[in-house]
């Protein structure tokens, strides 16, 4: 008897990300990598979570966790299209699909030709290790950009609540229209 | 509690499509003029009730409110709860259309149980009965929402018991705050209304 009081109650205190609406899944290549984010549309991360990789046939590539702010990275070592997997629990399942000429790229291989001009007009002096530096800046500044850009994709707006509404009226005004002509006609 | 789309068998998708559908026809059948604007009004508090979260303990859930449709409108709670489903899949994105037959069953199923479990008790009379039947009813309904959500998760895929025994502990707080709700509504429809919960009777 205690201890299901104890279960009971350590699931009751125990914060579950199941009980949140829409999940939200975020991939993009990064540098080297596959780096993207797992959260919830309230604007909760999903730490610790376990996602999964697959090819197009449905192989498994690979698999990766999680940090305690819901992003992750994983470095592909086939230039194959990557469909990441993850499953929350009580249904709630993410999927997200990197393309073949995406992994290619972070690769190295395939669509990395490299652009006479833009090789010439770049400026001298900027060493491997410094772009290096320059794009890992640039994906810090753009994450929290991300985030946002993804909470306000989810946010719910007034307007769409009073819509619903609006709709809701209508439908059972048509109902209610129809049945009250069927009843006077009959 | 709404089923993403995705996460189910296709058997268990096309299963509950066509009972969901069957629900809705019957449910139709028992919606007549009288009721139809309290199924509009139920329909759209059921729209509104998720988006209202209620925080407890680190987490919040939100409010379901099938157990109050059901204890008013029966079977037509199917096409009530299907009507604020959809739109809460299209405006909100919870849940999905192609699960939208699943959804529907999980939710609208336990309101037709809860109707006629609790019926006899609605009509005692008595206001605190009704309210005393009425919390039972509220709870009762998302307890076997959960069953319900869970059963579907199985179907699919026995790796989705434990998550599914999951969602009825996370739920228990609902079950908590819909009793509460769900009592204090029928008991101000006892006293202000109480043919609210009558009318259905006889009609075709």
């Amino acid at each position: 008897m205690m201890r299901a009081a104890l279960l009971i109650l350590l699931f009751v205190a125990h914060p579950l990300p199941a009980l949140a609406h829409k999940v939200v899944f975020s991939v993009y290549p990064a540098g080297d990598a596959i780096e993207g984010e797992l959260g919830f549309s309230n604007g909760d991360m999903a730490a610790h979570q376990v996602i999964e990789l697959f090819d197009t046939a449905g192989n498994r590539l690979g698999e990766t966790t999680t940090d305690a702010d819901g992003f992750f990275t994983y470095a592909p070592t086939r230039p194959v299209a990557h469909v990441l997997r993850a499953d929350l629990g009580a249904g709630h399942v993410a999927q997200a699909e990197l393309s073949a000429e995406e992994v290619a790229a972070i690769l190295g291989q395939g669509e990395a030709v490299p652009d006479p001009a833009a090789a010439r007009t770049a400026p001298a002096g900027l060493s491997e290790a410094d772009k290096a530096a320059i794009a890992a800046m640039m994906r810090d500044e753009m994450r929290p950009l991300r985030r946002e850009i993804a909470a306000l994709r989810e946010h719910h707006q007034l307007q769409s609540i009073l819509g619903g509404i609006g709709y809701i009226a209508g439908l059972f005004g048509l109902g209610f229209y129809l049945a009250a002509r069927r009843r006077l006609a009959g | 509690m709404h089923i993403v789309d995705g996460a189910l068998a296709n058997p268990v998708v096309l299963g509950g499509a066509a009972l969901a559908a069957g629900g809705i026809a019957l449910g139709l059948r028992y919606l007549p003029l009288e009721r139809i604007p309290a199924a509009g009004v139920l329909s759209a508090a059921f729209f509104v009730a998720s988006l209202i979260h209620v925080p407890i303990g680190p987490s919040s859930v939100h409010l379901i409110l099938n157990g109050l449709a059901g204890l008013v409108l029966g079977w037509a709670a199917f096409p009530a709860l299907f009507v604020g489903l959809l739109l809460q899949a299209v405006f909100f994105g919870f849940g999905g259309l192609t699960v939208l037959g699943v959804n529907t069953l999980a939710i609208a199923l336990p309101a037709v149980i809860v109707h006629y479990l609790c019926r006899s008790g609605m009509r005692a009379g008595n206001p605190v009965i009704a309210a005393l039947w009425g919390g039972i009813g509220g709870a009762l309904a998302i307890a076997l929402t959960t069953a319900l959500v869970g059963l579907a998760l199985t179907l699919s895929g026995g790796a989705f018991f434990l998550a599914a025994r999951l969602v009825f502990f996370a739920h228990i707080p609902v079950m908590v705050v819909e009793a509460l709700l769900s009592a204090a509504a029928v008991y101000l429809a006892a006293r202000v209304k109480p043919d609210l919960f009558f009318t259905l009777k006889g009609a075709s």
